[in-house]
């Protein structure tokens, strides 16, 4: 408990002597794009509720259906590779080439392929966590050892059986920081793919704020992104001391 | 129904090969009567892990037969309580989850949450871990993990029993506690048992007969040495180690070993 505590009061104090360091740029810098912490703090407070819920939902609902998609491709294809030498060495390679691609770079073709709309903006997100999770999920999976699935099997557990209470529980804890991991990637590229074809997310508020020359609400925009990612973090981090509770 | 000569558990030709054609085991014949209790001593590469996985269904292709009453243990109609080294628990369970999990899928449809709360709060208390209950595997010592392995086995009611060198990672403190626990919880509950040891004091303390594997050598399809230990058997837990028949047995034993295992 006291420990906590102390996470807790540590985790303010680097939060102020931030906003610190922000001060004492803006008295040195003076200048309209830098403005001090109080506008920017009570530009945040003056933002609609709705206006930033619409916003925030839009953008964790892009990055959950991401996130999702490629949990459950990247599961199947990590499984097949982990449990059958013979699909390993066959997709092996397939990940061995196409795992360097830099994503973000795909960006252009998703756009061609899917267009401007939502299709393309969640399809960005599970393409970087996607052949992380793959790769991530088999090694997880081969490094459950056989004798694992001994005394199940002796007991006659079926292959759905053997999945939930072996291979999944034994790979969840890879998946998770997997997805700690590339997060914060699928974060930074959902605001790219948010500053076209929408006019809603967080990225399009901050661009939008932007045009509009209003750098306190563009500047609260970057806080509260920052925030509901650092919101994303904990809930990663609620759901590994959930299921991992068993790692001493 | 089964005549009373294919009762218990039959082991006919039994032969295991690995992939690159190296027998492992050659013709095993071995009955066991149901209710028996059989210790198992060999050599490492004699086969007797083996043969405790093939009975377990762990091999995916052996020659020969292996029966339980009658029926053959390939239509996985026979309820196996396997202990392995290892203890074989799920580390991200807790202990009471791995009962339950070994509940569900071995007596899968037979009474409902209760009844599965009955069998695991009365396995608990009779391994002496019932405070244990709520704790992670990876938390706990390995003879208290090996407690849980034996309460999980015991719990589905099995109807074989196999144990493959429970106790030889444990000290000889732990080990002489287990070796008395396991055996009174198997004559209060008993199953036909194959108890796998390499620790020849061991094979005499639990078994009502001994087999004594051959060296495993590839060609020598050598019958196993089977000792009756029922002199030894019918004693008090605390007395056999002093008895004049413990000794005799120790001694057979040691003499089979080095004919046998040279």
């Amino acid at each position: 408990m006291k420990r906590r505590l102390w996470h807790i009061a540590r985790l303010l104090l680097v939060f102020l002597a931030m906003n610190l360091i922000w001060y004492l740029l803006y008295l040195l810098l003076h200048h309209p794009i830098l403005p001090s912490p109080g506008p920017v703090y009570r530009a945040m407070f003056e933002l609609e509720g709705r206006d930033v819920a619409l916003n925030v939902g839009y953008s964790l609902l892009r990055i959950f259906e991401g996130v999702v998609l490629a949990l459950v491709i990247g599961l199947l294809i990590g499984l097949l590779m982990g449990r059958s030498p013979f699909w390993n060495r066959v997709l092996d390679p397939v990940v061995y080439l196409t795992y360097p691609i830099p994503k973000i770079a795909l960006l252009p073709v998703v756009m061609l392929f899917f267009g401007l709309g939502e299709t393309s903006k969640v399809l960005m997100i599970t393409l970087i966590l996607l052949f992380q999770i793959i790769i991530s999920v088999r090694d997880g999976i081969k490094a459950i050892p056989e004798s694992t699935y001994d005394v199940l099997t002796s007991i006659g557990a079926t292959t759905a059986q053997k999945f939930w209470n072996v291979t999944l529980p034994g790979a969840l804890s890879v998946i998770l920081s997997t997805i700690r991991i590339s997060l914060g990637t699928a974060i930074s590229v959902l605001f790219f793919t948010e500053i076209y074809g929408t006019e809603h997310g967080m990225g399009f508020f901050i661009m939008d704020a932007w045009l509009r020359l209003d750098y306190s609400e563009m500047y609260a925009g970057i806080l509260l992104f920052s925030f509901v990612g650092f919101v994303l973090f904990l809930l990663v981090d609620l759901l590994d001391h959930r299921f991992m509770k068993w790692r001493k | 129904m089964s005549s009373l000569e294919s009762n218990g558990l039959q082991i006919k030709e039994l032969q295991v090969a690995y992939h690159n054609g190296r027998q492992v085991l050659g013709n095993l014949n071995l009955v066991l009567p149901e209710f028996g209790i059989y210790t198992v001593i060999g050599p490492s590469g004699s086969g007797k892990s083996t043969l405790l996985r093939a009975i377990a269904g762990l091999l995916p292709g052996y020659g020969g037969k292996l029966h339980f009453n009658g029926k053959p243990l390939r239509d996985k109609n026979t309820r196996i309580g396997l202990v392995p080294q290892n203890y074989g628990l799920l580390p991200w369970k807790t202990v009471h989850d791995n009962i339950d999990i070994a509940l569900k899928i071995a007596r899968a449809g037979e009474g409902g949450k209760e009844a599965r709360e009955t069998q695991i709060a009365k396995w608990l208390t009779a391994m002496g871990i019932a405070g244990l209950a709520g704790r992670y595997p990876l938390s706990l010592s390995g003879g208290q993990q090996q407690r849980v392995a034996i309460a999980r086995a015991f719990a589905i009611r099995p109807e074989i029993l196999l144990l493959d060198e429970p106790f030889s990672a444990l000290d000889a403190m732990t080990r002489e506690g287990l070796q008395r626990l396991f055996l009174g919880n198997w004559q209060e509950q008993p199953a036909t048992a194959l108890f796998v040891t390499h620790d020849v004091e061991e094979a005499i303390l639990l078994g009502q007969r001994i087999v004594v594997m051959p060296a495993g050598k590839t060609d020598a399809a050598e019958a196993p040495e089977i000792l009756d230990n029922s002199a030894v058997f019918g004693l008090n837990y605390e007395d056999k180690r002093d008895s004049a028949a413990y000794t005799e047995q120790s001694r057979r034993i040691r003499r089979i070993m080095q004919e046998k295992w040279q």
